[in-house]
């Protein structure tokens, strides 16, 4: 077995940077037989709630500036200013308290459907933007905040699979990605590391991969019960891979203590979210991150190249920041939406979008699936709600089941009662005299197999600018179209009837049916995708605009294809590649 | 605004849709319907799905002089022509329901908000990948 450090860091770039910024030293067995270091995180006394970053002079010129906070943009902001680029990140949301998530609150459940709702159509905070989404099967969630939507994820966090980024050589559908799994490895690997993996090596489904940092979160007995239907089939399972710790890990962060409600905002900050992870090491290199504050435009000068942005201070008052280089890390719906509003005399469609597609190919992800009631009281609001076990038996393409692709099922957990009242596999419990038997028969007994379906891009499923709705700026919001495909269609029915398999295997006495979930709109994706042919993609393979040569593209928005997984290790890893690409290959940027 | 009147025909629409169980009354006697007129009152979506359904009910005199099942027969016509103002209107009906100690002891469930105390995790077990451990890889080369 080879040890060796530096695995990670073949030349001077974002990674070394990372490592240099951080005090302690693990080494890790890999699964290759090749071995790795890893340097958990510094620690610091400050909260991140409690940071601010007042010193910087806001008329000087910053080499980066980054739009938007999430996972995507603090991933960049950590590496570049670790890289002694001077970064700025303007987030219209704000730094959230851990210790004042409502998951401590006795209210929790009301929250859970009001004030902390998933859906920012619900939520309807002044930093949240509404979307219109008359003509869509499927409700955009997300957070506004430093963190993103990593604040409210469940973080379950597998990988693409090499296939995915091959769909058009080996499927003959969408298009290849210009990338492949292979060039995002080392990437996916840093991050797990940066936000802290819970897994364990050796899953069949996927290739082999390096040690993750942490052993996985214990599946449970209602885990187990579940597996031991999916090994009786023969069908494949694995422990999630999630970015929740089970062991102490990080600066500050405890390991989970299986509260059951991780899409609440972590109070025990065992979910790793962004705002814990990435921005305080950003920050100690300088990064100057504004809050509360609405891009509006990304401005140009005359020749159509970036020159920084205009924003909504946390006032209202109109302002201008300065950059040589901008980073959209808004998200698959918050991007094409800013880049739709930057138009200007030498892009009258938008800037960056000479071939079109800025908008073109939402991808969402179709979830559905179904639900099981045990006879025999799993109480399965005990653990993460939704990263316990995945099958991937059903990934990759097979002709015969009648669709293209394919789908991870990835378990579920119920809740407390509310919850299971107001809707299990989206069946609202009945009111009236059927009320009470129904409940109690779900309630404590009610575990749910979910599909998460390949979704392949359509350019008719798009986001634009709507002509009415606005949001607290008087900003146009974005219009969602959105519609089901025939394959994606049949490729819910196929997993839903293969989910009911297992749910009877395993035991249970009734199965409730999901066709397909609304409000599951959290991976946003495909809407300035990354391509060779700047006819046909808005990015190239780095990231960088085909049109503007300092303008890049972080989030979801860049992918060509949807996968079958989670996609925020993804996006994670394709942010720190395109920062290393900046790093190494546009010094021109860097004052 | 919901004014008293309203909060009655409430009280009693509540007795409907959670009947009383067990020794618990129905939601109306528990006396949650000032609780949902609170809890509404701070959110526009949940007060327009209240008062959407109160104004589409029968008055309240006509209403209270209906038996179990003819209010029972006004509500189902309420869900009919006004599906997402009722539905939105079950949902916090439910949630409010739920979190009375009363109905968490009647569960025999803790009640208590997730945090800070939790659950206690379970020891991780690698037997359990016996099986799955003997499958060769079978993830898709390019």
């Amino acid at each position: 077995m080879v040890w060796h450090r530096g695995v990670y860091a073949p030349r001077k770039g974002a990674i070394f940077h990372l490592w240099r910024a951080l005090d302690a030293r693990i080494v890790i067995p890999s699964e290759t037989g090749v071995e790795s270091v890893w340097i958990p995180a510094h620690r610091t006394d400050t909260l991140p709630s409690d940071m601010t970053t007042t010193d910087h002079d806001p008329d000087r010129t910053a080499d980066v500036l980054i739009v938007g906070a999430g996972a995507s943009g603090a991933a960049v902001a950590a590496s570049l200013s670790e890289a002694s680029f001077d970064v700025v990140c303007i987030e219209q949301g704000h730094w959230q308290d851990s210790f004042k998530y409502p998951s401590a609150d006795p209210d929790f459940d009301l929250k859970a459907i009001s004030s902390w709702s998933i859906n920012p159509n619900k939520r309807r905070l002044p930093v949240d933007y509404p979307t219109n989404v008359e003509d869509s099967a499927v409700d955009p969630v997300m957070f506004n905040g430093v963190g993103g939507s990593t604040i409210m994820w469940v973080a379950h966090t597998p990988r693409l699979h090499p296939s995915d980024f091959r769909v058009k050589s080996q499927d003959d559908v969408a298009d290849d990605w210009p990338i492949s799994y292979e060039d995002l490895e080392p990437w996916y690997d840093l991050n797990d590391h940066v936000m802290g993996c819970s897994g364990i090596s050796g899953d069949p489904a996927n290739p082999p991969r390096s040690t993750r940092p942490m052993p996985p979160i214990p599946i449970g007995r209602d885990g187990e019960m579940i597996a031991g239907a999916f090994d009786r089939l023969g069908w494949h399972w694995w422990p999630s891979d999630a970015y929740i710790n089970s062991t102490r890990y990080g600066e500050g962060r405890d390991a989970c203590n299986f509260c059951g409600h991780n899409m609440l905002g972590c109070y025990q900050r065992a979910k790793a979210s962004t705002d814990l992870t990435y921005w305080p090491r950003a920050i100690d290199q300088g990064t100057e991150l504004v809050t509360g504050a609405r891009v509006r435009e990304i401005t140009t000068d005359s020749t159509g190249r970036a020159t920084g942005v205009n924003y909504l201070d946390a006032e209202g008052i109109d302002r201008h920041r300065s950059a040589r280089a901008v980073v959209m890390a808004a998200n698959g719906i918050g991007t094409p939406r800013l880049l739709l509003l930057s138009d200007s005399e030498k892009s009258p469609n938008g800037l960056s979008n000479s071939s079109g597609l800025v908008g073109k190919n939402l991808m969402f992800h179709m979830f559905g699936g179904a639900s099981g009631v045990f006879p025999n009281h799993p109480d399965p609001w005990v653990g993460p709600v939704a990263n316990i076990i995945l099958s991937q038996e059903f990934y990759e393409t097979d002709s015969d089941r009648g669709f293209l692709r394919g789908y991870t099922f990835q378990m579920g957990r119920g809740q407390g009662p509310g919850a299971i009242a107001r809707g299990v596999a989206g069946q609202r419990a009945p009111w009236g005299n059927e009320h009470h038997a129904i409940l109690e028969r779900r309630f404590r007994n009610t575990l749910s197999l979910g599909c998460i379906g390949d979704d392949l891009p359509e350019e008719h499923n798009s986001v634009t600018l709507d002509k009415r709705l606005t949001d607290s700026s008087g900003l146009p919001a974005p219009k969602i179209t959105y519609r089901v495909s025939e394959n994606s269609r049949a490729l819910l029915d196929h997993a839903i009837a293969q989910g009911t398999k297992v749910l009877e295997e395993a035991g249970a006495t009734e199965i409730l049916i999901n066709p397909q979930s609304r409000e599951t709109g959290w991976h946003l994706l495909g809407t300035a995708r990354m391509g060779n042919d700047p006819e046909r993609s808005v990015v190239d393979k780095n990231g960088q605009s085909h049109d503007v040569d300092n303008l890049f593209i972080v989030d979801g928005s860049v992918f060509v294809t949807g996968g079958a997984v989670n996609p925020t290790p993804t996006i994670q890893a394709i942010a720190l590649r395109t920062a290393d690409y900046i790093i190494n290959e546009r010094g021109d940027l860097k004052a | 605004m919901v004014i008293k009147p309203d909060a009655d025909l409430l009280s009693a629409a509540l007795d409907r849709v959670v009947p009383p169980v067990g020794d618990l009354p129905g939601a109306g006697g528990m006396g949650l319907s000032e609780e949902v007129i609170k809890r509404c009152s701070a959110d526009d979506r949940f007060n327009g799905a209240l008062n959407t359904v109160l104004e589409a009910l029968p008055s309240p005199n006509d209403f209270m002089a209906l038996d179990d099942g003819g209010r029972d027969g006004a509500l189902r016509a309420v869900e009919s022509s006004h599906p997402a103002a009722f539905g939105l209107w079950l949902d916090i009906v439910y949630t409010i329901y739920y979190m009375q100690p009363d109905v968490h002891a009647r569960l025999n469930w803790h009640g208590r908000s997730p945090q800070p105390d939790g659950n206690e995790m379970p020891p991780w077990d690698e037997s359990i990948l016996s099986v799955i451990r003997q499958r060769e890889p079978f993830w898709r080369k390019v």
